[in-house]
């Protein structure tokens, strides 16, 4: 594995103290190249969102080291002053549902992470169409969120994570609202995005539909963390 | 970076408008409210600088003519005129009263409302102080008797006639702006007419009088004859007015001629600025007090809106701010948003409620001055009451967990 | 609510705002304090026109007579009543004589006691005069003798003493009948006066004219000087008219008059001055002056009250200008001056005024200026304004 990427070891998540405290996650380790679509499995309660929240650096974790894009952002303690910037620039999210902001259109809502980053505003919606039009969304580029169908909503937000060209990607149940076809057609673009972006992609799933189609699988039970080789179907 | 207020507007637009009308009805009633207070201060001030005089002599011991009664014989003129520094000086009678329209019948209509107008009837002397100084329409009294001046507001028309006590008056010239300190409209008519109307009393009262006086035997003697018609002459003549109006020399202080009167001719005189100051400060100040206490309720009325107003669209927007704060948006930014939203509210009701508040202030029935600096000291309110009332959104937005986007 | 891009809702809404603020721009420039301020103007022209002097008079009549005894006594009757036509001479009323006809009689008696004391006087002073004849014959005698010495000194004297005191007698009753003829004339002008007053008794009236009013009734008590009728001429009726002294200017006898009585304020009548009184009220500062009537109408009653007008004659050309644009400013007379745009106040001498309100202005103005009439509020000279039609009076 290369320096880029994401790299997890040991990772430990506590929850409370003393006689209450629960132990979410207790050694998580995890690798994933730029390029590559992973998939993490585990039933329900097994601190799958905990993980996701730690990757995510919207919660800190108890122990362990995350290393991101080649530059440890935790280890033992944040070493990254700016959460915030970090999930700016460096980490994109795909949630369950498309979560596009109402009162920005099509283009605006891909393009505000870059303005945030503070991108001049042409270039940033520049940078939007192409997403859009990698993602063969381009034709809706002025519309409202509202007036697009659900499978379109969800490649707006995929182009939005992929906006600020991010080395990671966290998917937290991204086809969990959708039928096969179109499931798989998200784990399609999925991998183009990663392949075409150099993106290292975590996708967090229980959709028996998608399974199949990783490479390699993390399993997570009981806070730890099981590698797995996939079946790795091709799309 | 795009302005997420102004993009949160555009899209519920309707809502912030209607809202914003709302808000500037309140807005215009404020604005409204702060002038008809400036509208009582510039009645006072229209009185005073109407009337043409610097000094103002009237009953000792007494405040008026305007705040308290006043009574003075009418030669204290001549007095007065030969006090060194005096200009000019004049006899001037006040009198709120109702004046009817003469109806063309001849006889008096029974009181009904819109024939009857609340006036101040004010008696002058042509070319003294106390005359109306512009008029705008008609032309000044020439007359001895029987001819009137009216104020615009009393809604007479000209060559109207009008009844003020026993005698019809014939309205020559309209004036705007010639009101007295409580807001009643004035008619001017000459002083002997304004004399008799005030202290001369209806025919049953007088032939009351005469059998009266008649019946006293001190009066009425027998062997003195002419000496009932002397006296009953005597008593329906009256010779009071109600004040002296003073112009001093142009260069000479108010006050310096103001002493000797209060001095020697047992008489009390009121410069410019102690009229200013009986009227403003004494009769003004309760309806000040009031006014002053709506304004303080109407403010913390419309900070409740605006608060509960930006309060309500943000917590609607809990989900997109979770996203935002997820995906890397600075607190500042996310607050920044709500403060412009709350900003841009009270701007918009700011000028439907100025706009309002100048469409309606003609119709009022009192005075309402709106001043370009209360509209902006309401402007700098607004702002800062908006900005206090989004803090209570700004503060729950910033309380928003950005993990909460990440569902379980 | 869709709208086909955020664009053209963002101009919409823009429109909308900049409506707004155009509407508020608009009105406070309109009203308020930052706008102009609206006159009338006008253009100064030469002309002339009738000067006229009002003022308020009541009718009276020019000779009325209060008709009453010269004596307190008792009103025994009248014979006239409210309304009458009375003719000169005619008796009207009569007054109680009480004693006057018993005292008469008394002094009729003393007039003639008084003639009997004078007869007596008379003949005292006959006899007085016969005694001193006698007494002077014989004093003469006995002086004779005496110087004679036929008879003694004493007795001479006492001739002579007699002689004497016989002229003092004489002299004692010329006095006597001197006293008694003055007596008797002071009687007879006692008696004299009393018939006058018996004549005065009676009440008649001092010309022709009409009663106005009958004050007392037989029976009642009047003392002197109070009325018991009171006559008017009614061809006398003239209108008491009282003018401000500061308007009068021009008042002379045989000015031409319009009056118009309350009683008939839709019939005015025509009349001249009559006379100008010399003595003015210095109270309520006015002039007085008579009216008299070219045609006395008929129902006139003493006490109305009627608005006369004087028609001076016709002033000379000078610049008019309606009185509403007379101002002043400090201690100035003046008017406001429309020059090239520019306001301006142009002190003025201000002569004759009409009823209507034109003035006269006498230097100043020349004539073809624009000067304001009506304004919606004082103007100086830093005022913007605007020039309407007309402000207010429909």
């Amino acid at each position: 594995m290369g320096e880029l990427g994401i790299r997890i070891e040991h990772l430990r998540k506590r929850y409370g103290e003393g006689d209450t405290a629960v132990d979410a996650l207790k050694d998580v380790n995890m690798t994933v190249a730029p390029g590559e679509v992973v998939g993490l499995i585990g039933p329900s309660g097994s601190g799958k969102s905990t993980l996701l929240k730690c990757l995510g650096a919207v919660i800190e974790p108890t122990g362990g080291r995350m290393v991101l894009g080649g530059e440890a952002i935790y280890d033992d303690g944040w070493k990254i002053p700016d959460l915030r910037a970090l999930r700016r620039d460096s980490i994109g999210f795909v949630f369950q549902a498309p979560y596009l902001i109402p009162f920005l259109d099509v283009t605006d809502n891909v393009a505000l992470l870059p303005m945030l980053a503070g991108r001049p505003n042409a270039e940033a919606r520049t940078r939007a169409r192409e997403l859009l039009k990698a993602l063969d969304v381009d034709h809706r580029a002025g519309a409202q969120p509202s007036e697009l169908s659900g499978g379109e909503q969800q490649r707006v937000s995929i182009a939005r994570a992929l906006a600020n060209q991010p080395p990671v990607i966290l998917a937290d149940e991204p086809t969990a609202p959708l039928d096969s076809e179109r499931a798989l057609a998200v784990v399609r673009i999925l991998n183009q995005m990663a392949v075409q972006y150099h993106t290292a992609v975590i996708v967090v799933t229980h959709d028996e539909k998608i399974i199949p189609t990783f490479k390699r699988l993390y399993h997570i039970r009981d806070g730890r963390t099981h590698e797995e080789r996939g079946e790795g179907i091709t799309l | 970076m795009i302005s997420l207020a102004g993009r949160d507007i555009l899209h519920s637009w309707s809502k912030f408008v209607l809202t914003g009308i709302g808000l500037g009805l309140l807005i215009g009633v404020t604005l409204t409210m702060a002038g008809v207070y400036r509208g009582m201060v510039d009645d006072a001030r229209a009185l005073l600088n109407n009337s043409g005089a610097d000094l103002w002599v009237v009953q000792q011991d007494t405040q008026g003519p305007y705040a308290e009664s006043s009574s003075l014989r009418d030669d204290g003129v001549r007095s007065v005129l030969g006090l060194p520094g005096v200009a000019r000086a004049a006899n001037v009678t006040y009198l709120t009263m109702q004046v009817r329209r003469a109806s063309v019948s001849g006889a008096a209509p029974a009181g009904s409302a819109k024939d009857d107008v609340r006036a101040m009837v004010v008696g002058f002397e042509p070319g003294q102080p106390g005359e109306p100084g512009y008029l705008v329409a008609g032309r000044h009294i020439t007359r001895s008797h029987y001819e009137a001046v009216a104020d615009v507001r009393t809604g007479f028309t000209l060559g109207e006639r009008i009844r003020i006590r026993r005698h019809d008056y014939t309205v020559v010239g309209l004036t705007r702006r010639m009101v007295s300190s409580g807001g009643d409209p004035m008619v001017f008519i000459p002083l002997k007419d304004a004399q008799e109307a005030q202290f001369l009393k209806d025919n049953d009262a007088i032939v009351n009088e005469r059998v009266r006086t008649a019946a006293n035997p001190s009066l009425n003697r027998p062997g003195v004859p002419g000496l009932l018609e002397a006296i009953q002459a005597s008593q329906a003549n009256n010779r009071n007015v109600n004040a002296i109006l003073v112009q001093v020399q142009p260069g000479t202080d108010a006050e310096a001629v103001a002493e000797p009167v209060r001095r020697w001719k047992h008489l009390e005189a009121f410069t410019r600025e102690q009229m200013e100051e009986i009227l403003v400060a004494k009769l003004i100040a309760t309806s000040a007090k009031q006014i002053g206490m709506f304004l303080v309720i109407l403010a913390i009325v419309s900070a409740a809106i605006v608060a509960f107003i930006i309060y309500t669209m943000t917590l609607g927007k809990i989900r997109e701010i979770a996203v935002l704060k997820l995906i890397g948006t600075r607190n500042r930014t996310i607050a920044g948003m709500i403060l412009q939203q709350a900003l841009g509210l009270g701007l918009i009701g700011f000028v439907v409620g100025k706009v309002a508040a100048t469409f309606w202030a003609p119709i009022f029935p009192k005075y309402v001055l709106l001043e370009p600096g209360d509209a902006v000291r309401g402007l700098v309110a607004v702002v800062v009451i908006c900005a206090l009332a989004s803090t209570l959104a700004i503060r729950v937005a910033l309380k928003v967990d950005p993990a909460a986007a990440i569902g379980g | 609510m869709k709208f086909s891009s955020i664009g053209s809702r963002r101009i919409a809404l823009i429109g909308l705002g900049v409506l707004l603020v155009a509407a508020m721009a608009y009105v406070v420039m309109r009203s308020g304090p930052l706008a102009p301020t609206r006159v009338t103007v006008v253009q100064a022209l030469e002309g002339q026109f009738t000067p006229q002097l009002f003022g308020i008079g009541t009718v009276e009549a020019r000779r009325s007579y209060l008709i009453g005894p010269t004596a307190a006594g008792r009103v025994r009757a009248v014979a006239v009543d409210v309304g009458d036509m009375v003719k000169a001479g005619q008796p009207l009323a009569e007054m109680d004589p009480v004693d006057l006809d018993e005292r008469t009689a008394a002094l009729d008696a003393s007039v003639a006691r008084a003639g009997s004391a004078m007869a007596a006087a008379e003949a005292q002073r006959r006899d007085a005069e016969a005694r001193k004849d006698l007494a002077a014959v014989n004093a003469r005698r006995y002086v004779e003798l005496g110087r004679q010495n036929f008879i003694s000194a004493g007795a001479v004297e006492a001739k002579l003493q007699e002689q004497a005191s016989a002229d003092a007698l004489v002299a004692a009753a010329d006095a006597n009948l001197a006293a008694a003829r003055q007596d008797q004339q002071r009687v007879a002008a006692e008696r004299a006066g009393l018939r006058q007053q018996r004549a005065n008794v009676r009440l008649l009236a001092p010309a022709d004219g009409v009663v106005t009013s009958r004050d007392a009734e037989p029976g009642s008590t009047v003392v002197a000087g109070q009325a018991v009728l009171r006559v008017i001429e009614p061809s006398s009726l003239w209108v008491k008219v009282r003018l401000d002294q500061a308007r009068s200017g021009g008042l002379a006898v045989g000015l031409p008059a319009q009056i118009v009585l309350r009683s008939s304020s839709g019939r005015p009548l025509t009349g001249k001055v009559t006379r100008v009184e010399a003595l003015s009220d210095s109270v309520t500062e006015e002039r007085v002056a008579q009216i008299g009537f070219d045609q006395l109408p008929a129902g006139l009653s003493v006490g109305e009250l009627a608005e006369v007008t004087l028609s001076l004659p016709p002033t000379s050309k000078a610049v008019l200008l309606p009185n509403a644009a007379i101002k002043r400013r400090n201690a100035q007379t003046g008017v406001w001056v429309i020059d090239a745009g520019v306001l301006r106040f142009a002190p003025v001498r201000v002569g004759q005024a009409s009823l209507d309100g034109q003035v006269q202005v006498l230097g100043g103005v020349q004539p073809g200026m624009t000067v304001v009439v009506h304004s919606e509020k004082e103007i100086g000279e830093r005022s913007r304004i605007t020039v309407v039609d007309t402000l207010a009076g429909r």
